[in-house]
């Protein structure tokens, strides 16, 4: 009887113990410098200060950084999204040369972001393959200028043309992986009862992948958000964003104060992103529902 | 029940322990390492009483390869031929200022030998912790080049020995000299005579932009651009680095750098060093510091040449880097590190250097140690450079944690006159102001 009610009592903290291992690796690994990159923003001659905050909002490149990383997200994630799901879907299908085009598909992850910066600056560079290839081929008389700051646009452009390359197959994993888990049963009811393609796509398919988007949606954000390598390998600062400013501050000027904000506003961004999709994207369970 | 609790909390335990572990261990290392220099520090001073050991502590080849040439090459070769023993300390700027400080304060100097660069040697002699070199015995078979003998006198005494160098050079593609204005040669720009002007290079690239239609000049904008600003074509045209920012001559020379922006490839803002696009054939022309370059003329020696950069109004503006070698006051063994220095600054291990290292010799007997190839090519061009007759040497200030806030105004003086089109004149009055509020907070004189 007593031993009952031990157990009761040490029960109550296993959970704790449990979870105590990862909340002190996070405290130490994430929760300390985080403290720490407050001080170095708002921490200054032994009291709160918004000196250094003003010196980083004042900068040139801090608004165009705010633009530019904000306008990379907003179109690279819905492409990708749209992209990932058609390749998922398509996919999902059996057909001849199916694992194939699955490795296929898959060899971008397996690079990093710099190289894949590097491979892409030297195709597209003035005197790279694809100018040569199009040259050779008779379609353009002289080499098409991508990069330099008069072409921000392009630049611009081709960032987002490597960042599809390189990162559409990371949802796509993730929505494929959800596509797989729908049991066929809803779908073969649904066939019994004369739902076409797309209303299964519409009324099954897109709710019950819900979860999957959200996960991939939120981590894709995250990394969208501190975007840096590939940007820095291919225009430097002639596109500047967020993470690039970070290091730039850092390693550059040594202005650490100025390179934590950055880093401290990605950190808040992303949080904020993530409440956000948590709140819109709630999972659907179709016996629930109804 | 009470048995599968017991041994989750076991595993919880364990899992803490690790972690924990870990995290111990991980701090321990730490210390360990922090501790280390103080334990050689102390290991090595008893060594200077009882024998013949140099300390030599130095911020110059610090980088692991270099730092294996060091341990590997130099050291052994030398005690081969004296049998004295040196310690390689590679230390940073502030450690080995605070050391010194402290060493010289208290009178209990272990440190022989400093390696450090221009402007760390002259902040050590305005504190009165280097030794006067002018009374040692003389350093036979070499002759310094003498515009770094003139640089290690500083306030009339000899604070250091010169001992390796790195500038900025031009990379010109061999391709590039059949489109040569009229009125200059390959000579010209081989030499670097009077007629090599910065006018000169405008002409250049505009012809071979008529020809071939390409902007094949080049600079990395991404990279060390604002030394090339700072360093070259403001001495070139106003005299001094800073001085005269925002001056006339100032505003001829932004003038100047718009018109020859026409021609210079766009993809230059998006460059960080010059090595690749020279290799791609991007570029024809290019400037860099050698280290940077270093990779092309490897790679492929004969297609390029490396030249003195052109001259302005005010003569041929350039940026060198000068490591030297100092004895500090009290210096337990100031004779071995004489004789290390002597090693050193030999002709053969000077040509040694370059090969390992890529910083250039400081003696002139050292280039004919070097096998024809791609180093003769990269050492002649510097050497030519060096030895123009109008040639405008400049250092990079010793601004400390302000260096990188300098170059960054150079840099945005650059992006708003060139890049954005910006009055030249509202410009430079405006950087120019926080030019002098930064030279008057890290309390040195406008160069």
């Amino acid at each position: 009887m007593q031993g009952g009610y031990a157990n009761r009592g040490l029960s109550r903290y296993v959970p704790y113990l449990l979870l105590a291992p990862a909340l002190i690796y996070l405290m130490i690994f994430i929760g300390y410098p985080m403290i720490e990159g407050i001080k170095l923003v708002f921490y200054q001659n032994g009291g709160f200060s918004l000196e250094t905050v003003h010196r980083a909002i004042n900068n040139y490149y801090f608004w165009p950084a705010v633009k530019d990383t904000l306008g990379l997200a907003a179109i690279i994630l819905p492409t990708q999204l749209l992209l990932a799901l058609i390749l998922a879907l398509t996919v999902n299908k059996v057909f001849k040369g199916r694992n194939v085009a699955l490795t296929l598909l898959l060899i971008p992850m397996t690079l990093s972001d710099i190289a894949a910066g590097l491979i892409w600056y030297s195709m597209l560079s003035p005197s790279g393959f694809m100018n040569k290839l199009l040259l050779n081929l008779g379609l353009i008389h002289a080499p098409i200028q991508l990069f330099g700051y008069q072409f921000h646009t392009r630049e611009f452009m081709v960032i987002v043309f490597v960042e599809l390359w390189r990162s559409t197959v990371t949802i796509f994993v993730i929505v494929l992986a959800g596509l797989q888990m729908i049991s066929q049963e809803y779908l073969e009811a649904a066939e019994v009862f004369g739902a076409g393609y797309w209303t299964k796509l519409r009324r099954i398919i897109i709710p019950l992948l819900k979860p999957s988007i959200q996960t991939a949606l939120l981590l894709r954000t995250i990394y969208a958000f501190s975007i840096f390598g590939i940007v820095w390998v291919l225009v430097g600062r002639d596109v500047p964003v967020l993470a690039g400013e970070a290091y730039y501050q850092v390693t550059q000027i040594k202005d650490y104060g100025v390179g934590a904000f950055y880093a401290l506003l990605i950190a808040v961004m992303s949080l904020a992103i993530g409440v956000i999709y948590l709140r819109i994207t709630r999972a659907e369970y179709l016996e629930v529902k109804r | 029940m009470n048995r599968k609790i017991l041994s989750l909390f076991l595993i919880g335990v364990m899992a803490f322990a690790v972690v924990a572990s870990g995290c111990i261990s991980g701090g321990g290392s730490t210390t360990t390492s922090s501790s280390a220099p103080s334990t050689s520090s102390s290991a090595s001073s008893t060594t200077t009483k009882t024998g013949g050991k140099v300390v030599w502590a130095s911020t110059q080849l610090v980088p692991p390869a270099e730092r294996a040439f060091i341990l590997n090459t130099v050291l052994p070769g030398f005690k081969k031929q004296t049998g004295i023993d040196v310690q390689f300390v590679p230390i940073s700027y502030f450690d080995l200022s605070t050391r010194l400080a402290a060493e010289e304060k208290s009178g209990k100097v272990t440190i022989d030998l400093i390696g450090d660069l221009h402007g760390a040697m002259d902040y050590y002699q305005s504190q009165g912790w280097l030794m006067d070199l002018s009374n040692m015995p003389q350093l036979k078979g070499r002759t310094f080049i003498s515009t770094f003998e003139k640089y290690a006198m500083i306030r009339g005494t000899k604070a250091y020995i010169p001992w390796m160098s790195a500038t900025y050079v031009m990379v010109i593609n061999k391709e590039a000299f059949k489109y040569l204005p009229s009125g200059l040669t390959e000579q010209d720009v081989m030499q670097g005579t009077s007629k090599w002007t910065y006018d000169a290079l405008l002409a250049w690239a505009k012809n071979i932009y008529e020809k071939t239609g390409k902007k094949e000049l080049g600079f990395p904008v991404k990279g060390l651009f604002h030394r090339f600003l700072h360093g070259y074509l403001y001495p070139s045209y106003t005299g001094y680095e800073v001085k005269k920012f925002d001056s006339p001559e100032a505003i001829q020379m932004w003038k100047y750098l718009k018109n020859l922006w026409q021609y210079v490839n766009p993809s230059s803002t998006t460059w960080d060093e010059m090595a690749d696009p020279l290799l791609r054939g991007d570029v024809l022309i290019a400037w860099d510091h050698t280290a940077r370059i270093k990779d092309a003329i490897t790679k492929e020696p004969d297609k390029f040449v490396v030249v003195p950069v052109p001259r302005g109004p005010k003569g041929r503006g350039f940026i060198l880097v000068v490591a030297g070698l100092a004895i500090p006051k009290g210096a337990p063994n100031k004779d071995a590190a004489w004789k290390l220095i002597d090693y050193l600054t030999t002709p053969k291990v000077q040509a040694e250097t370059l090969a390992q290292t890529g910083f250039f010799p400081v003696v002139k007997e050292a280039s004919e140690q070097l096998p024809s190839g791609p180093l003769k090519v990269l050492a002649k061009g510097v050497a030519a450079q060096e030895s123009t007759s109008d040639a405008l040497v400049v250092m990079i200030p010793n601004l400390g944690k302000y260096g990188g806030q300098f170059g960054e105004l150079y840099k945005e003086a650059f992006r708003r006159i060139v890049l954005q089109g910006q009055d030249p004149a509202t410009v430079t009055k405006d950087i120019g102001a926080q030019l002098d509020k930064l030279f008057q907070e890290a309390g040195v004189p406008l160069p």
